[in-house]
This record gives structure tokens, sequence and C-alpha cells, in this order.
């Protein structure tokens, strides 16, 4: 094909030119993603600065950088985002410890690996939706089994969502349960890279298993972790469905995290455009950590390689 | 003291007894979601909780049959169509992201070109974002375009959804391929097209299938997008199951525990069947041999 | 001290990867394990050092048998092929490790590792980390790390195979005047012949899980018991020819015929007497020993030149009499061409007769 059009000329030989396969190759997916994504983001930033509602007909106005001050301003939005910060730690914390666990208990081979394995993995791949339902049906004071094994501490049925505290718990609990199964795949990652030879020298020199994790195990793992770290974190960051399902934000606006406020922003107040200038601090806030996750990402491709 | 010494990073049966027991715990709220799917309404929502109970499959049943009062004959219900949507826009749009990620990858790979950085800097940002972001104009986009409520539309978000992640995952395995292989390979005359589906496509094959599992799983359960863009048509199975809970009866925890468990099922099989291949994808591709 | 394997058998489900092996090895003795791989020679000194457990036979450390021992237990000194430097740690790091075990003072570790780095030159690196040294340095830290402790035996997993040739040279002096050194019973795992013919003071050729001899290095050059000993052993590799005995002499005389009917008489082992006319044998002879004669003569065959090798101070000649190859060195100055004909001779004493069982005949 290319040698015919090279020789005739013409526009299929100027495209098929080797020169331009790279740029032809990416094109695909470049004009897919353009189309669905930053074209959008590129309009969605034309809308924070003009006062546009998605729900009413009127032209909408130049505002200027209005919608970010008022944004910024606003301390709703701040509580918003303590309210993330602190589901975000203790939910990534409480990652990284199950994760951790889980990996160190399924480094080993043993019988049966596999299927054990199927059981811990299976909270991933349940949808945001269906944890939502039947967490909060777990933790709910009258049917729920939460609450239930609880009563046998507690004189009275333990109401899990009904104070601040215990409705982040609830959403910690449930998203860390989701998710911790997708760090021990990371740290399992990371404790299959170790060369075995490397266990069977510190044997060889009679190693103590805690000198051993410490200079062969967690050399390989620290990066990783760190990847586990970033990624989680950027995720949870996102936090949306579990918390709308669970608790709506409530009670009061104790869980409601900045993705839930954004959504309610654009959906239920229909502020379009201060929602978008919301959404770009967001969105400023995620490059600076997909940043530091690329950081670590070839950080660890260096020690590896 | 002087135990028999294992080989180190093996352990035998009663390893397993030990790690079945905490995998159980783990797996515990799925396995009473599971229960409850066996459950009849009155046991779902018992007081206190019941964990033996006689079983029915009249949950499975109401899932795609539902029996009419006023005529007393029994409907089919939707949800065969939305098991169909979920699987055919999940599964083509993976797939077709997979294969525009894999040239893309292949390109960014083996061709590098000015700026190459920047460019995956980009990618990796959109798949970073948070989709509320974009959500906005997206939903104006499509209500101006026709796309809302159409497969096409559907399809194509979550393929752009897609593709970042598996031009990343796929270019770091091609990164791994030795490229003297399709010089040589291009020395004996073989075309281009003949190199990459010949020669680096069959060694990759594990890492596709790896990059496969991973979108399949964060598409399967895609909700916000799918509630806000699909219609009563192209409606997928996570939409359907949060509108089982309005109504005025409340949530009928069988039913929606015995969607969970179907639903549950096919991406259940197909992780078991790579499950190997999982291990490489979750860190993008960064551990080598 | 001393390391004793007594019928050690491993077997990785229906594969066996070691044999029924035996040997000892005695207090300041260096044995080499020398064979191909895949030979199972790895797996014998995983045996040795605790990390395979033996499917059958034992190993004794000491004159104790240790088969239950996990090697934390057994005390020895190992270096792996791949060095298995801890890659955090820095160089001293890295040797004063096993130390850590012997729960000495930290001024004592300190003094250690300065006797081993001045012992083998690393004094320059301490402070670097396994990343950035060169495979030479990696593999004097390997050693020094083996050699820091004061270990029932030394076990070498190949411990020159990722050196150049010329720091393999180096290398296998430095380490042979170590072990002199240490005077504990050390084992070698090698598939390069060199090393071990001039490292140890005993080789143990393996093949296929087994061990077809163990002897000095002499010996198993000289004196081969068998036919792969003989054709393993030495380069250029020796000639075996098939023929068959067609008449005996007396004397260790006997005559022979090759393939192609040309048939030689030639002295060998007097135990020549004990086969029968028509038994077919494999006649091995050292290309250094073959010579070259001018005229046609009883003891050898004559043959065209094929190829002329020049190797330095000697020269490698492939010879060719239409059935059977041979090869044959002379020194550099003996002036032969392609196509040339000549005549080999096969001076007495030494062809090696291999039997059909591919032992050789000899009677000592």
């Amino acid at each position: 094909m290319a040698e015919i059009n090279r020789r005739t000329g013409g526009f299929g030989a100027w495209l098929l030119d080797p020169k331009r396969r790279g740029a032809l190759l990416v094109t695909p997916a470049i004009v897919i993603l353009f189309v669905m994504n930053i074209f959008p983001l590129l309009w969605s930033f034309g809308l924070s600065f003009f006062n546009y509602k998605a729900s009413s007909l009127k032209v909408p106005t130049f505002r200027g950088l209005s919608n970010y001050e008022r944004v910024l301003t606003d301390e709703k939005v701040w509580e918003r985002f303590q309210t993330t910060a602190i589901i975000v730690g203790s939910s990534v914390i409480l990652q990284l410890i199950i994760g951790f666990l889980l990996a160190l208990m399924f480094a080993k081979a043993f019988p049966m690996r596999r299927i054990v394995l199927m059981l811990v993995l299976t909270p991933m791949m349940l949808s945001f939706v269906s944890v939502g339902v039947f967490f909060k049906l777990f933790y709910e004071p009258t049917f729920g089994i939460v609450s239930y094994l609880l009563s046998a501490f507690t004189e009275d049925r333990f109401v899990v969502l009904g104070s601040p505290a215990g409705a982040i718990a609830g959403i910690v609990i449930a998203d860390a349960w989701m998710w911790s199964p997708f760090v021990m795949l990371l740290v399992l990652a990371g404790l299959v890279s170790v060369p075995k030879y490397l266990y069977e020298a510190a044997e060889i020199d009679r190693a103590s298993s805690l000198r051993r994790f410490w200079t062969i195990t967690f050399p390989y793992i620290k990066s990783l972790l760190l990847l586990a770290v970033l990624f989680r974190t950027i995720e949870t960051f996102k936090l949306f469905d579990i918390v709308y399902i669970i608790t709506e934000g409530g009670p009061g606006s104790s869980t409601e995290t900045i993705a839930v406020y954004l959504y309610r922003t654009a959906f239920q107040f229909f502020k379009t455009s201060q929602s978008s200038a919301l959404a770009y601090i967001v969105l400023f806030i995620v490059v600076v950590m997909t940043n530091l996750y690329l950081y670590a990402v070839n950080r660890r491709a260096e020690e590896v390689g | 003291m002087t135990k028999r010494y294992r080989e180190i990073g093996k352990a035998g049966w009663s390893y397993t007894l030990i790690t079945s027991l905490v995998g159980l715990i783990y797996f515990s709220p799925v396995l009473w979601i599971i229960l409850t799917s066996f459950k009849t309404r009155t046991d779902a929502l018992a007081v206190p909780p019941k964990l033996f109970f006689t079983p029915t499959l009249d949950n499975f049943a109401s899932v795609f049959y539902r029996s009419s009062i006023t005529t007393g004959t029994s409907q089919a219900t939707d949800m065969a169509l939305y098991f169909f949507n979920s699987i055919f826009i999940a599964g083509t749009s993976v797939g077709l992201a997979l294969i525009v990620g894999t040239l893309a990858a292949y390109a960014f790979s083996r061709y590098p070109l000015r700026g190459n950085d920047t460019y995956l800097f980009i990618i990796l940002t959109t798949r970073m974002m948070p989709p509320i972001v974009v959500i906005i104009p997206i939903f104006l986009m499509f209500r101006l375009s026709g796309l809302a409520g159409s497969y096409w539309g559907i399809i194509l978000l979550y393929t752009a959804f897609n593709i970042p992640f598996s031009v990343w995952l796929v270019k770091s395995f091609f990164d791994e391929l030795n490229p003297e292989i399709e010089d040589a390979a291009r020395m004996d005359g073989a075309s281009e097209g003949r190199v990459f589906f010949r020669f680096c496509i069959p060694q990759i094959l594990a890492g596709l299938s790896a990059t496969f599992v991973f979108g399949l799983i964060l598409t399967w359960n895609e909700f916000l997008f799918a509630l806000l863009l699909t219609g009563v048509e192209t409606r997928t199975v996570p939409v359907a199951m949060a509108r089982t809970l309005g109504g005025e009866v409340g949530v009928d925890y069988g039913l929606l525990a015995a969607i969970v468990t179907l639903f549950l099922l096919p991406i259940f099989f197909v992780t078991f069947l790579l499950q190997n291949q999982l291990l490489r994808g979750v860190t993008f591709g960064t551990v080598k041999k | 001290m001393t390391i004793e394997l007594k019928n050690l058998t491993k077997r990785f489900g229906d594969l066996t990867a070691v044999d029924t092996v035996n040997f000892d090895v005695g207090d300041g003795e260096v044995l080499c394990l020398l064979g191909p791989s895949g030979c199972g020679k790895t797996t014998t000194l995983r045996m040795i050092a605790g990390l395979e457990y033996a499917t059958e036979g034992d190993v004794f450390l000491n004159s104790k048998r240790v088969n239950e021992l996990a090697p934390r237990d057994r005390n020895v000194a190992m270096s792996f092929q791949f060095y298995a430097l801890y890659p955090s740690l820095t160089v001293a790091e890295n040797l004063a490790f096993p130390l850590y075990a012997e729960g000495l003072s930290s001024s004592e570790i300190e003094a250690r590792v300065q006797k081993i780095s001045d012992t083998l030159q690393l004094g320059g690196i301490l402070k670097r980390t396994p990343g950035q040294l060169a495979e030479g340095e990696k593999q004097r830290v390997a050693v020094g790390r083996s050699i820091i402790r004061d270990p029932t035996c030394f076990l070498f997993d190949e411990p020159l195979s990722r050196l150049d040739v010329q720091l393999r040279e180096e290398m296998r002096g430095e380490i042979k005047e170590v072990l002199q050194d240490l005077s504990r019973p050390t084992v070698i795992v090698t598939h390069d012949q060199l090393e071990a013919l001039t490292m140890a003071d005993r080789i143990a050729v393996m093949r296929d899980g087994r061990v077809e001899q163990v002897d000095t290095p002499h010996n198993v050059f000289q004196k081969p018991t068998n036919l792969f000993v003989a054709g393993f052993i030495g380069t250029p590799q020796m000639n075996l020819v098939p023929a068959t005995l067609s008449e005996l002499k007396g004397a260790g005389k006997a005559e022979f015929a090759v393939k192609g009917g040309q048939s030689m008489t030639i002295e060998v082992d007097p135990r020549i007497q004990e086969l029968s006319v028509g038994t077919n044998v494999t006649l091995g002879v050292r290309p250094r020993n073959l010579e070259i004669s001018q005229e046609k003569s009883q003891d050898g065959l004559s043959t065209t030149i094929d190829m002329v090798e020049p190797m330095g101070a000697e020269t490698l000649i492939h010879l060719n009499d239409g059935h059977q190859d041979l090869r044959l060195v002379t020194d550099w100055r003996v002036s032969l061409s392609e196509g040339q004909q000549v005549n080999t001779s096969f001076p007495p004493g030494v062809t090696h007769v291999f039997t059909d069982d591919e032992k050789v005949l000899r009677t000592s």
C-alpha cells in the first residue's frame, strides 16, 4: 500500500509517509479525547467567566473572574474542602493499612490462592450504587446488621449515621472496604517483583525477619506505596456516589464532599457558571496531584529499571 | 529451632485455612448481599437480621418478570434490555478504547514525537480529572447534538474515558519489548503492518487482557454519566438499580440484591480468568520482571 | 570441617534434577562442580546451603546430618550468581549484613568490614550502593560478604560468569588466593572448565544430575573415566573416532578399522586384550597428542586438510578422510595449507579406548 502510494504521490502518499506514521497512529485517540474531554473542558472553562444558568433561557453575560471570587470567598466551599480532606485522609490511610496487610498475606504461594484472592478482590468489582445502598442498609438503626451487632455492646440501637463523626466513619469504612483490594494489588505487585535470591541471601546471612523486611521488602514497595497513596487520594478526592447514596451529605452538611457540593450547585441549584469555576479549582488540585503521581511512577520506573 | 525448612515464599494448607478465614470476613458484606437476594421481602428486613432462612428464587424471577396485580399475568421487565445495554456499552467502549489506545501507545513507544511527554501528561490528566468537571458541558453538548440517550453518545464517552488508561498501560508493555526483534523482522522484509500484528501484538496479549479487565471494572459500574446521559432505551444496570430505590413502598432489598448478584457474575468470571494479568495492570505496567 | 553428600537426590515432580550424588569435601579443599547448564550442579549447591531440601539422601556438615536444618541454622556462606547484593544498602552495610546475626559490637563489625575491604580492595567504594558499581566490583562485594563470617563452608554459584574475560582471569587468581587463607571446605559451581581446572583441588564433573567423575584437575583431564568427561574437558575438544577392533596384536597393540575402510595399528591400554575382535569402540585422542607424519604409516589415518585455524602460538588443523573429522594442534611454525594431503599418527599411550557403555579401558 504505502509503496504504491509513494510512487503515485498525492494525498495518500503524504499521509502514509513514515515521517507522519507516529502522528497518524495517535490521531484517533487524540480526536476522541478532544471531542469528549478536552473540548468540554474548554467549554466549561469559558462558562466559568459568565453567569450562565442551565435552567434559564436568559442570554448569559460576561462576569470576568467574579465566579472564582465568589467560590473562593465562600465559607461553605472551604468547609466542603475540609470535609473532603478528612474523608480522603482517613479513607486512604485505612486502605493503605488494610491493603498492605492483605498483600503480605497473599505474597506467599499457597494452595487455592487464586480462589481465596477472588474473595478479597470482589468488593472492587461492585458498583458504587450497590455498595452505597447495602452499606446504608447495614448501618440502618432498625434492620441493619452493624447496628444489631453493635447493640451487643451498647444499650440502645446504635444510629451509625446519626452523628457527623459516625456518618463520616460510615462512609470511610464503605469506601476503604471497596478500595483496599486495589492497594493490595499494587503492594502485591511490588512484593512479587522482589528477586527471590535476595530473600535467599538474607536467609544465608541469618537476617532477622524485621531486618529482612526493612532492607529487602520495604525498599521494593516504598515507591509503590507512594503510588498507591497518590492514586487513591486522587480517586477518593472525587468521591461522589457512595456519599450521595449513604448520607446525601448529611447529617446537616457534615459529609458533603466537594464532589457532592459541586453536583448540587450544578444540578440542584443550576448555578452552572459558578459550578464550572469551582470545577476548575478542583481540576487544578487534581493536576497538581497528577504531577506528583507521575513523579512517583517515574521514580518507580527508575528504581526497577 | 530445628523445624523443617520450607522453601521461601511457599506455604501449605494450614495457611490456606487462615487466609480463607480472613478472605471470608472481608467477603462477608458481599455474602450478605448474595444471601439477601434469596430472601423474601420480610426476611430481608427481619429484626434481628436473619442468617438462616428458607431461600427463594422469587427475587431473581422478578428481576426479569413482574406479575401485574390487575391482570394477574406476568410481564417482562426491561431488565434484560438493561443487562444487554451494560454488556454492549461496556464491551464496545472498552474494546474501542483498547484498539485506539493500542495504536496510540505503539506510536508513543516507537515513534517518539516532539512534545511526547506533554501529550502523555494531558492524556493522563483527563483520566485523573473528576468527571463532574466535564459533566455540565458534556450534558449541554449531548443535548444540543442529539447524542443524549443514544448508544453512540455513551459509547464514545466511555471510550474517551478509557483511552488514557489504555494508552499508558499498553505503552508500558510496548516499552518492555525488545525492538531488535521488530528490526530483524523489517530486515527480513516484513511490512509495518505485519511487524505490528505478527510480532508486537502477540507478545503483549497478556498486557492487553489486563488493560481490558481494568477498563471493564471501571466502566461496568459507572453511574454518574450513565444517569445523566442514557435514555429509556440505553439505560445501564447501575442506573436501573438506582431507580429501584425510589417508590412509596421503600427499597426492595431482595430484588436489588438479586440484580447486584447477577450484575457481579460476568465481571467476576472475567476477572477470575484474567487474574494473573491483573497484577501487572494495576501498577500501570511499571513492574518489570 | 567437612562437607559430605550421601546419595543426594532431588526430584521436581517427574524430573530428577540431582541423581544419587556422592562426594565429600575436606577442610581447606576447593571442589568445583562442573557441567553443562541444566546438569543439576546449582541444585546440588542449593541443597548443601539448605535453600532446597533433598528428596532423598543426606547432607552432612562437619559429620552432622543437616537435612532438616534451615539455611540460617547451617552456618554456611554463599555467594549467588546474580550477587544478591541488597540494593538499598551501601557496600559497607552489605558487607556488615551477615554479622548482625552474630551479635557483634559495632566496633567489631567495623573492624571486620575494614579487614575485608583491605583484602579485596574495596576501600574506595564502601559508601556506594550496588546500583553504582561495575560488574567486577559487585562480584568482589559478593565474595566479601560471603567470607566476612567464619562459616562451616563456602559455596559459590557461578562466581565469575558475569565478568568479561580479562576480569575473570584476574578474579580467578584473587579468589584462589583468598580461599587458600580461609581453609574451609569450598564448593564452586561453574560451567567454565578453565575456571574449574585452575581453581579446584578436585573437580566433580556432572551430567543429567549424576556425578560422572570426581578427581584432581590433572586426572580429570588425563584420565577421563568415560566418553562424556573425555569430550567435555579440554579445548579443542578430544577427537572421538568410532572404530571396530579388528585384530589383537599383544602388548597393548591392536588394529582398528574405521569407517571408510582405513585401518590402523596403535598401542593402547593392555586391557584391550579383554575385548573380542569385532567389538565396536570409540577411540579418543587429544588434538595436541596427534602427530603429523610425512609417509603413510601404520599407526594413523591419511587425511586431507580442511581448514587451518591459527591460534597464536599453535595452529589448529581440521582434517578429514571423507568419513571422519579430526582436529590436530601443531606448533605455529609448521606450515601447512588447505587441501594438502597429510598422514596422521596416533603415538603409543595417548589413545583412550571407550567401550559401548562409554566406559574407558584402563589398567588402574
